[in-house]
């Protein structure tokens, strides 16, 4: 459909057109490869089945899909502040539309910074994946942003405003990026976290990655643990519930920024 | 008798405890020129959104071109264009990229796009500045380029809300040749909200709005002579015992 292009499209223009944005998102994993590789790779030492850094690069990956669709997807906080949001909802498309038109941007948005992370990464770590295992991988990173757009739209329909972003980071960003196995093995955690894990989108997502990047470690344990369409079912459901509950929430009050009216009050 | 492009039938919304709207009955006719005066607060934009389904009423209902606004928003929203108050172009586009934004989530085929953004920058006097994002415009020509987004789809019904707001003389000159030759070409029905009189004196008809109630409807001469005043200005003071300019914050 012609709307959701177009919305895609927007979305894409200005991921490319904020360069700062573009740099950091790609730069970040290599930031956290350098820090937290290194913090890691010290309490890992002993294990010699692994390199931590060959363990932590699925994990990377998931982490900028996440960050990608996550914050592309939020930024419909900003159109609505921006008015582009009432653009949208006075077209004649269903407010599924528009929803689905941010969630694919996002993925887009999110899936173009792991590819070219990827690109630079997998070497470096040493990581050469088969041509299945790649391809798996790309199937997990658009899931992934699939899942992570449709909750951020649906966050974001949520949200008074971008104030509460701060918070979005601390309860949803930073709990689902521990409890998504990225930078450990979940299976290590207590029965509570445990169960929170499995609440986790990202956690499906980086299980799917180590399914396609590290299946050569499977046996000693560091592969992914659960099956591949599990991981798959699971994603995909969490983006269509996303994109079910964000449609209508979207359209609250005419997409008009309450902010405005807090103050008049 | 022609077909009403706008009937509105008991229509009123709350937000909280607040009453914007309380329950408008109101008919515009196809092709009409309508002025919906009243000062800020009096409930103009609340009744543009409801009308573009933006928003569902708390009571009430309305037809927008034929469609029934609580059961057929695709309909109405396909029937007509919108111009807000506030500008809704994304500033980090340029004026070409929004309007092809636009054009696409109004499903105009790209070719048919193409041609009516470049008629649609070239009458709104952006074609130089096309490439240019639209955070580098002034004013006026943000608004500009806000009207020739809301009409690139050739609505039949256009509603105008508050389009003068932060325009210069000259702008605002330009805004009403506008108006005039895109009523004269196509037949369009304009509903026009305004909080300043002279703004109203053109229109056909005009509504008068206080604190969510219709005060007056008549034509500009009518509610002149009725009142045994001479302005429209004087014609608010009579019907609802304040000034234009006195109610509401800006
Ligand atoms: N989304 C909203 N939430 C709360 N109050 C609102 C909202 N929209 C409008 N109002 C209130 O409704 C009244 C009418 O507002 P509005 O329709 O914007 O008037 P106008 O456009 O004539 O200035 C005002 O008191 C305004 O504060
Ligand atoms: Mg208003």
């Amino acid at each position: 459909m012609r709307a959701v292009y177009g919305i895609v499209v927007r979305e894409f223009v200005r991921f490319l057109r904020q360069r700062g944005r573009a740099l950091s998102s790609v730069a970040r994993p290599f930031v956290w490869l350098i820090f937290a590789g290194a913090g890691f790779a010290a309490v890992f030492a002993g294990r010699s089945e692994i390199d931590y850094r060959l363990y932590m690069a699925p994990g990377l990956l998931g982490m900028v899909v996440m960050f990608g669709s996550l914050l592309a997807a939020l930024s419909t906080v900003i159109d609505r502040d921006a008015g582009v949001l009432r653009m949208m909802l006075v077209a004649p498309i269903r407010r599924g539309t528009v929803a689905l038109g941010k969630t694919l941007g996002a993925t887009l948005v999110g899936t173009a910074q792991a590819l070219v992370v990827a690109a630079i990464l997998l070497p470096v770590v040493g990581l050469a994946p088969t041509p299945g295992g790649a391809l798996l991988a790309l199937a997990a990173i658009v899931l992934t942003g699939l899942a992570l757009g449709a909750l951020g739209v649906l966050l974001a329909a949520g949200m008074r405003s971008i104030e509460n972003f701060a918070g979005v980071m601390n309860f949803v960003v930073f709990p689902m990026l521990f409890l998504s196995g990225a930078l450990y093995p979940v299976r290590h955690l207590g029965p509570v976290l445990h169960v929170l894990a499995h609440l986790n989108p990202l956690a499906y997502g980086v299980d799917l990655l180590k399914h396609a990047l590290l299946a050569r470690w499977a046996d000693s344990g560091y592969g992914g643990e659960l099956p591949i369409p599990l991981d798959c079912a699971a994603l995909a459901l969490f983006a269509l519930a996303g994109l079910a509950a964000a449609g209508p929430l979207l359209a609250r009050e005419g997409g008009v920024a309450r902010a405005a009216f807090r103050e008049q009050r | 008798m022609t077909a009403a492009a706008i009937d509105a039938r008991g229509l009123g919304k709350d937000f909280g405890s607040v009453c914007a709207l309380d329950r408008l009955d109101l008919e515009v006719r196809e092709g009409e020129f309508f002025g919906f005066l009243g000062p800020n607060g009096a409930g103009k934009t609340t009744t543009v959104h409801l009308l573009a389904t933006l928003l569902a009423p708390s009571r009430g209902s309305a037809r927008v071109a034929g469609h029934d606004i609580r059961v057929d928003g695709l309909a109405v929203r396909r029937n007509i264009g919108l111009v807000f108050q506030e500008t809704t172009l994304d500033r980090d586009l340029t004026v070409e990229e929004n309007l092809r934004f636009a054009a696409r989530l109004w499903n105009l085929p790209e070719h048919q796009a193409a041609a009516r953004i470049e008629a649609a920058l070239r009458r709104f006097g952006l074609f130089e500045r096309r490439r240019d994002s639209v955070r580098s415009l002034s004013g006026g020509m943000r608004r500009a380029a806000d009207i020739a987004r809301g009409i690139l789809h050739e609505p039949r019904i256009l509603f105008l809300d508050e389009p003068t707001a932060g325009l210069d003389p000259r702008a605002r000159r330009s805004l009403w040749e506008l108006i005039r030759s895109l009523r004269a070409s196509s037949g369009l029905t304009v509903f026009l909200t305004t909080h300043y009189v002279e703004e109203a004196e053109p229109c056909d008809r005009v509504a008068v709005m206080d604190r969510g109630r219709l005060a007056a409807l008549d034509t500009p001469a009518e509610l002149k002579r009725v009142a045994g005043v001479a302005s429209l200005e004087e014609v608010f003071l009579a019907r609802t015992g304040h000034e234009l300019a006195q109610t509401g914050a800006s």
